[in-house]
Order: structure tokens, then C-alpha cells, then sequence
């Protein structure tokens, strides 16, 4: 169990080299290994949702996908969806605007949820919002803010 | 108390003082740059696990190490029998038993999920599968694992409030009710689980962890190190979420502490999801009755009240069932106690307005059903007995728009259009029920200190130990400096959560933004005054000529108020004087406090003022009118419609008030349809200990939510006139949806939460 396995991540379109023990979480690999702390451990149990990264584009559990399972795949964090220059990422400039966060540690996960949630056309009212972002528990309840940031960032984007 | 009329008003994201201003840590939260504690990069870090106990009474005979010790990468397992040279710590009022050992591991049991031994690893993997195979044999002995086991408890004598003759008017009152009200084990679950990063230089300690109150926990950790506090820096930039939890310093700080001082390197300590739920307590379970006599239209002759909450068998912690109950309406006979039932639990704490809450869940329902037993709506029966001043203590309120805010959410909602009669409103197989809650918290009051420091390019930076768990305190406090000094809100720089800070009370009690306001526009009027004297009488002032005494601020630049006045900017003055930086430190605790005293403030409950601590009676207020619907097959209940009415005061920010407040609704929501922990009666565990099933409100299980403030400036309550608004919003909102299911079902769901089961 602890030999280690030397592995390359491609997190937000570059290369990391890494080296884990089999048993490893991508989730813990990001936070603990690559620093990427913008991930969230909320319950390491695919619970809460605040571990949501996107894989090939599709929203997974980090704490539920061994690290060396995601080799090969472009996975994408919270630190990778912003412009290249600084600009936000239309979901990330929703979110400020209509102050869909308070303490902001699930944040990360409800932004990348919401990414693919526009993507997989499942934002085309508020009830099909409040349902296909679910998965993300907010204990701050700024339920009501994330469906009108989503909302307002599915329409930009049609 | 100098009162300074804000500058502007309104809703205009301008950013001054009372604008709709977004939150200026925003930007870090939603790119994944905001560090919290434990995503800290610290060198040459260790992992710690906790092991919890599988019984709920006893005593730990031995452990079995041998197998975790052996795996790779093991460092230490700590255990009951290890003993460290450690000290009880004071509670949070000051009150300490001196020369007691503390154990935070220790042999006795008293609840199921009690840590019992910790492992120490290289990494989180090996310490996780290691404490895996620490074997624990016990010595049980027989438990209390449930409030029913507990007996009638034991009346806690100075929470009982009596006056007039109660049961005299109750037995004379033409209709009375009688009822019981119950509510479960309910839990925070913040998002951010608890843990830290405990590091030693030497006898300083650092300490990453989220705190609600860095000067506190910071005072445990000096006392149960016998250090001094200036030894210890607790650092807390962002908590994931906090809702009570995360005020103190728990036992599994100072195992991390201490494990972190044995191996020589810092130690991280994860609490896991599960774990959380007996690492520290949650809300304890509570049972009430209420009588209520009342004229035959309706007005309210005697309130009988008697209220009990589950404690640990080690500690007492009160729910005072009783809180509310005392203020909500006007009654010339009154009688309520409180007690204890211990149990084998984790202590209690305080969760989100503690007491408050069941105590109007109670009340709440109650004057609901007396409603009905007289015959007249459940808004005008508040009305009616409306309160024109505290009973309880004789004093006037400082401020009570209750009437308005259920005028106003009256209004709003619709409520005329409410027909009367339970089960007379459907849509189709769907059953519609209208209901109404009140909520209040009182206003708690505490100093606070600030350090404002204007840099040489004429930006502010504030610096507070306070903290902001998502409640706004970076935003409010840039604002109330920026409006202070006359400066726009992007030139100022907020630093909170470190001890090392100027002090603050905890976020908690809804006590941080008045107290931490007041202390910020205190030091940044004093750091005006000082920028204008320095423009005035700087060697080539070009005020000098102007025949001005004083100048004013505005934007940033310092001019007399004419408008053909010479100006420069802040950075124009401090370039011309040659300084770098101008530091002012103000704080609100009365003239000619010891140094010694300032320590307590900050550091102990003690100095907290309570709500009729002055002349008047002090608290915020709310009405929640909800709307659900139940499924008439299934009894599913689903709420459909929230409009909630407060008095909070003055707003700082309205855009994060209404969040907080809608946060606190959604609380509410979950606590009276989903939140319940589960009991194992046989052996005292939490069956439902995690995120699964310890079920809290999705987005699916929340309909929008307006808010409205009716409030306006209450300068009794603070220096700046808002009132708290981080616990009221909860308060009262469970009650509001369990009189809408009884509306809409006619049945009456006296224990939370309204599951299914109980309407079918």
C-alpha cells in the first residue's frame, strides 16, 4: 500500500508531475500534494459536493476518484476557469454580483457544478437549476443567489 | 456616545456605509485564493487522526497499539494512558479551577464518539488507515442515552421567570391550551469541517484553525500550555462556516498541540465529517409545555411555561427553552423553568440562536393553537397581544417594529387572501397551508478594539481580530472606514482574523458587527482629525493661507469647505510630511480600563452586555410568513413561499444581511423538515452522523425567499444603529411552517421535524 506510483495530472490545461500511493484521492492529491487548495474537503464521503472538479468536462467527486484514476483526463479546478488575463469566468462574475456565497468554502464546487450545469443545458429554468445543483450543499443557504447567478450566466451564455 | 449622521443613505452600491456594496472578499472566495486553515502550506507537516470511543460509559482499560505503531510511516499513537503536563483552561467567563490536570484523551467515558487516542502519521493516508487498527477495550458501565431515559431533570433555579399569578389565571382564563413542543439533536454541519495546524518556535504556538473568536481560543491555548497569551497567535482569515461551532478551543486542538510539541513538527489534525458529529456539540434536544389562558376574544390572561433541554453527564449546557417566551406578547401572568436532563452526549453548544429557537418554536406554535381555540386569525391574535414594552424586565424597547414587519410581510404575502378553516386551501391532490412565525434575538453588546493605518500612498488598512465567517465583516468594516475618513472603499485593505490583532469579541450573539463598527469608526475619525490637524499645520501647508481651522475629507483628498479651496490627496500629505504610515488604535471599552480588563473583554464572555443591561430592552424582531404545500397521498411537505419582515436595525450592508437572513431561514427550514440526529438508544450513537443522512436543506428544498427591513437606526443598540442579524433569522421559522402544515392538513406536528410519517 505504499509504494508510491509516479503520475501526470493535466490540471487546468498544464502538466503536474506528481508521485502518490494508490490510496490517494485526487482531492487530497490537489490539496495536499499540488497545493490546489481552491478544491474543498467538506465531508470526503461524496456527500456535499464541495470537492467538484470537472473531468473531461463532466462534474466529479475529487474525494470519491482516486488520483491515478484521473491520468489521461484534462481535469479542471476552480483556478483554472478564469481568464488567462484575470477576467472571471461569467459563473465566477454571477457569483460576486448576486452574492451567491457567504462563507465561501463550497463555493469552488458550486462554480464548477454550475459550469457544467450550463453546459449540459440543464439551466433552462430556476426549478431545473434548483434541481441539477443539488448535489451542492450550501449550509449558509445562498440557494436563492446561486439559481440567479447560474440563471443570469446560462442566459449570457445562450 | 458621539453620533455621526451617515453620509449617505440608501441602496446604491456606492460602497458607503448602508450600500449594496459586494462582498470585497468575493473575488479570493471564487477563484479558490481565499486559505482557509488547514489548506495552509506549512513545511515538514505530520497528519493526525482521531480514534472515538464505541461505547457510551466507561472507561478505556487498555489500547492496543502495536498493530498501528507497525505500519510505515507511524509516528505516534496517543492514548489515555499517556499523561502531558496540561492545564484546565477558564470557561468563557472567566470563572477557572486552578492546578487541574486536563486530559483531552482521557480514560473515562461519556459518550458514544468520545476521542479516545490519536494517531500521528507522515501522511493523512497512512494516519487514517493506521487509527484503523488501534484496538480499544473498555470497561462499560451503564448509560443515559436518550433525553426520555433522563427522568424529569433538575430545575435550574435562576433561569425561572415569574410575575403576576399564573396559575391563577390560567385556571380562571375562559379558553386555555395546553401543549408539548419537542425538537431534536440538531447539528451545524458547516461545510468547512473542523480541524488545524498546530506548529511550536520554541514556546510560541501557532495555531491555524477556524475560529468565530481568535482571542478567545488563543486564551485556552495559552492556559492549557500554562504560556502567556502573547505566546499563542491564532490565525483565521476565512472560516468555512461557523453557525456556534467554531467559538472555542476543543479537545482535538490540544491533542494537535501537543502532539505538534512531542514530535518537534507541525501537526495537522482533520476532524472528519463524521467525527464532527461528537467532537463538539450541537444543539441539544429540548421538550417544553405551554399552557396559555386567554379572554374569550382572544387576549392573553397567563403563560405557563416549562422547558427542559438535554445536557452531558460532565457538563451543564442550557437551552433556555424559556428565552423567548418572556417578550413575545403582552401578559400580566407568567411562569417558566427551565431544566437539565443529562445524558450521555458530547456537551451541547450553541447553535444558531441558542434558546431563541426552540424557545419561539414553542411559544410560536402555541399562540398559533390559541389562535384557532379563540376563533380569530393568526396574525391578528399577535396583534392583539402585541407587547408595547418588555414585561419581563419593566423597560421600554429601544425599538420594536414587530407590528410593522407583520403589517409589512402581511401585506406583502397576500395574507387577506388566506382562508381560514385548515384543509379549505388546495391545488388539486396538494394541500395549501399559510402559516406565521415571530422571531427575536437579543442585542448583546461588547467593546471592541481597531487598528486603522493610513500608508504612504494614502490607502487604509484596518486590522481587527474579529473575524468574518461569511457574515460581511471585511466588507462592513471597509465600508464604515472608508465612510469615516472620507476615503473611497477601494482604498482600504481589511485584515481580520488574528490574534495578534487589535481585539474583538466573538462573532457570535449577533454581537460582532455593532461592536467591531463601532470601534473602526471610532479609530478612523480619530485618524481624520489627526490627517486634518497634520494638513493644517504642516510646514507649507497650503492651508496655512486659507484662514481655514479645519478641512474636510472627501474622496480622499483634504480641502476647506469652499469651493474655491486648495486640496490634496492623502498621499499628497503623507509624501509632503515624509511619513510612511500614520497608525491610530481606538477602542470602545470605558475610559481608564487596565490593560488587565481589556484582556478580559476580549478574551472572556464577562464583560458582555446583555439586552436590559441599560435603560431599555434591546433585541431584533422578525416575522416570517410561509407558504407550503403538502402532497394530501404521501404527506410530503414542501415550502413553496417565504416572505420574512425584519427589524434589525440599521442595515451596514443590505445585499449580505439579506443573505445572512435568508441563510438563517433556510436553517429554519431544515430544522423543521429534515434536521434530526438519530439516537441509537442502545449504545448512545449518532446513527445518522454524516451529510447523507443528517439531512440539511438543498438548493431543490428552497423556494425564493424575500426580505424585507423594516428597521430603522437603533443608537441604543450600537454606535452606528444597526441591531444583530445573524441569529434572528432563523428564529421563528420552524413554527411558521409547522402552523402552515397545520393549516393545510389540520394536523398539529408537535416534535420537529414534520416527516411524513407524522401526517399520514
Amino acid at each position: 500500500m505504499t509504494h508510491s506510483i509516479p503520475l501526470t495530472l493535466d490540471i487546468n490545461g498544464s502538466p503536474h508531475t506528481l508521485s502518490v500511493e494508490p490510496r490517494v484521492t485526487l482531492l487530497d492529491a490537489l490539496r495536499e500534494q499540488l497545493q490546489l487548495t481552491g478544491t474543498k474537503k467538506g465531508c470526503d464521503q461524496g456527500q456535499c459536493g464541495a470537492c467538484t472538479v470537472l473531468v473531461d468536462g463532466r462534474r466529479v467527486l475529487s474525494c470519491l476518484t482516486l488520483a491515478v484514476q484521473a491520468e489521461g483526463c484534462e481535469i479542471t479546478t476552480i483556478e483554472g476557469i478564469a481568464g488567462e488575463n484575470g477576467d472571471l469566468h461569467p459563473v465566477q462574475a454571477a457569483f460576486l454580483e448576486h452574492d451567491a456565497f457567504q462563507c465561501g468554502y463550497c463555493t469552488p464546487g458550486q462554480i464548477l457544478s454550475a459550469v457544467a450545469c450550463i453546459r449540459e443545458g440543464h439551466a433552462g429554468s430556476d426549478a431545473e437549476i434548483r434541481e441539477y445543483m443539488s448535489g451542492n450543499l450550501c449550509r449558509c443557504g445562498a440557494y436563492n443567489t446561486i439559481v440567479g447567478a447560474v440563471r443570469q450566466a446560462a442566459e449570457a451564455s445562450r | 456616545m458621539t453620533l455621526i449622521e451617515p453620509r449617505k443613505h440608501g441602496d446604491a452600491s456606492d460602497g458607503s456605509l448602508g450600500s449594496r456594496l459586494s462582498r470585497l472578499d468575493g473575488r479570493r472566495k471564487i477563484t479558490g485564493s481565499a486559505t482557509y486553515a488547514l489548506e495552509q502550506p506549512v513545511e515538514n507537516l505530520v497528519h493526525a487522526v482521531l480514534v472515538q470511543s464505541t461505547i457510551a460509559s466507561g472507561r478505556v482499560v487498555s489500547v492496543d497499539k502495536a498493530a498501528a505503531e507497525a505500519l510505515p510511516g507511524v509516528l505516534m499513537v496517543l492514548t489515555p494512558d499517556k499523561v502531558f503536563n496540561m492545564m484546565v483552561a477558564s470557561d468563557w467567563f472567566g470563572n477557572r479551577v486552578e492546578n487541574v490536570p486536563y486530559l483531552p484523551l482521557p480514560a473515562e467515558v461519556n459518550y458514544y464518539g468520545q476521542a479516545v487516542a490519536a494517531v500521528i502519521a507522515e501522511t493523512f493516508e497512512q494516519a487514517r488507515d493506521a487509527a484503523r487498527l488501534v484496538k480499544v477495550h473498555y470497561e462499560e458501565t451503564p448509560a443515559v442515552t436518550v433525553i426520555d431515559q433522563g427522568g424529569s431533570g433538575t430545575v435550574t433555579a435562576p433561569m425561572t421567570v415569574e410575575w403576576g399569578d399564573a396559575q391563577a389565571a390560567f385556571d380562571t382564563a375562559d379558553i386555555t391550551i395546553e401543549a408539548e413542543y419537542r425538537t431534536p439533536r440538531e447539528y451545524h454541519v458547516p461545510i468547512e469541517p473542523h480541524g488545524l495546524i498546530a506548529s511550536w518556535q520554541d514556546d510560541q504556538l501557532t495555531i491555524w484553525e477556524p475560529s468565530q473568536w481568535t482571542h478567545g481560543m488563543a486564551r485556552t491555548y495559552a492556559e492549557w500550555f500554562e504560556i502567556p497569551f502573547e505566546n499563542v497567535r491564532i490565525i483565521s482569515p476565512f472560516i468555512g462556516g461557523g453557525f456556534g461551532s467554531k467559538g472555542g478551543a476543543y479537545f482535538y486542538g490540544a491533542v494537535a498541540a501537543l502532539a505538534a510539541r512531542e514530535l518537534a513538527r507541525p501537526v495537522k489534525l482533520a476532524v472528519t465529517r463524521s467525527q464532527g458529529f461528537t467532537a463538539y456539540g450541537g444543539r441539544a434536544s429540548t421538550r417544553q409545555t405551554l399552557k396559555l389562558g386567554a379572554s374569550a376574544d382572544g387576549v392573553l390572561q397567563a403563560v405557563i411555561h416549562r422547558g427542559a433541554n438535554e445536557t452531558s453527564t460532565y457538563a451543564d449546557f442550557h437551552e433556555g427553552t424559556g428565552a423567548a417566551t418572556p417578550i413575545m406578547y403582552a401578559v400580566n401572568n407568567f411562569s417558566s423553568q427551565q431544566g437539565l436532563i443529562k445524558v450521555n452526549t458530547v456537551t451541547p453548544g450553541a447553535l444558531r440562536a441558542p434558546g431563541k429557537n426552540p424557545s419561539a418554536y414553542g411559544i410560536e406554535c402555541a399562540i398559533d393553537e390559541l389562535s384557532y381555540a379563540v376563533g380569530i386569525d393568526p396574525l391578528e391574535i399577535r396583534l392583539r397581544n402585541y407587547a408595547d414594552h418588555d414585561y419581563q424586565s419593566g423597560k421600554p424597547w429601544s425599538t420594536r417594529k414587530l407590528r410593522e414587519a407583520l403589517l409589512a410581510g402581511a401585506e406583502r404575502f397576500g395574507w387577506s387572501n388566506r382562508s381560514a378553516a385548515p384543509r379549505s386551501m388546495r391545488d388539486g391532490r396538494t394541500l395549501i397551508g399559510w402559516g406565521i412565525g415571530c422571531g427575536t434575538f437579543p442585542n448583546l453588546t461588547n467593546s471592541s478594539d481597531a487598528m486603522i493605518r493610513i500608508l504612504s500612498d494614502g490607502s487604509v488598512e484596518v486590522e481587527s481580530a474579529g473575524i468574518d465567517m461569511g457574515q460581511g465583516t471585511y466588507t462592513i468594516v471597509a465600508q464604515t472606514a472608508a465612510d469615516a475618513l472620507g476615503v473611497s472603499v477601494d482604498r482600504v485593505d481589511v485584515k481580520l482574523g488574528d490574534s495578534v490583532s487589535a481585539g474583538a469579541p466573538v462573532a457570535g450573539g449577533s454581537m460582532l458587527a455593532g461592536s467591531i463598527t463601532g470601534a473602526v469608526h471610532k479609530a478612523a475619525q480619530a485618524a481624520r482629525e489627526e490627517l486634518i490637524g497634520l494638513a493644517l499645520n504642516a510646514p507649507n501647508s497650503p492651508f496655512s493661507t486659507s484662514g481655514a481651522n479645519t478641512l474636510v475629507i472627501e474622496n480622499g483628498r483634504i480641502k476647506t469647505s469652499r469651493e474655491d479651496s486648495p486640496s490634496m490627496s492623502i498621499g499628497e500629505l503623507m509624501a509632503m510630511l515624509g511619513r510612511e504610515k500614520l497608525e491610530v488604535k481606538r477602542d470602545t471599552l470605558p475610559e481608564g480600563t487596565t490593560r488587565e480588563e481589556q484582556q478580559k473583554a476580549f478574551t472572556h464572555m464577562s464583560k458582555v452586555r446583555g439586552p436590559t443591561a441599560g435603560e431599555f430592552s434591546i433585541h431584533s424582531w422578525g416575522a416570517h410568513f410561509i407558504e407550503v404545500r403538502v402532497d394530501e397521498d404521501f404527506g410530503t411537505v414542501r415550502v413553496s413561499r417565504i416572505v420574512s419582515a425584519f427589524d434589525c436595525g440599521r442595515l451596514y450592508n443590505p445585499k449580505l444581511a439579506e443573505s445572512q437572513l435568508r441563510g438563517g431561514i433556510i436553517m429554519g427550514i431544515g430544522q423543521a423538515l429534515l434536521e434530526e440526529g438519530l439516537v441509537d438508544a442502545r449504545n448512545g450513537r449518532v446513527v445518522n452522523n454524516n451529510l447523507g443522512d443528517y439531512l440539511v436543506p438543498t438548493n431543490a428544498d428552497v423556494p425564493p425567499i424575500e426580505i424585507l427591513s423594516v428597521g430603522e437606526p437603533d443608537f441604543e443598540a450600537s454606535v452606528l444603529g444597526g441591531k444583530g442579524v445573524g441569529e434572528v433569522g432563523i428564529v421563528g421559522v420552524a413554527p411558521a411552517i409547522a402552523n402552515a402544515v397545520f393549516h393545510a392538513t389540520g394536523k398539529r406536528v408537535r416534535d420537529l421535524p414534520i416527516t411524513l410519517e407524522k401526517l399520514i
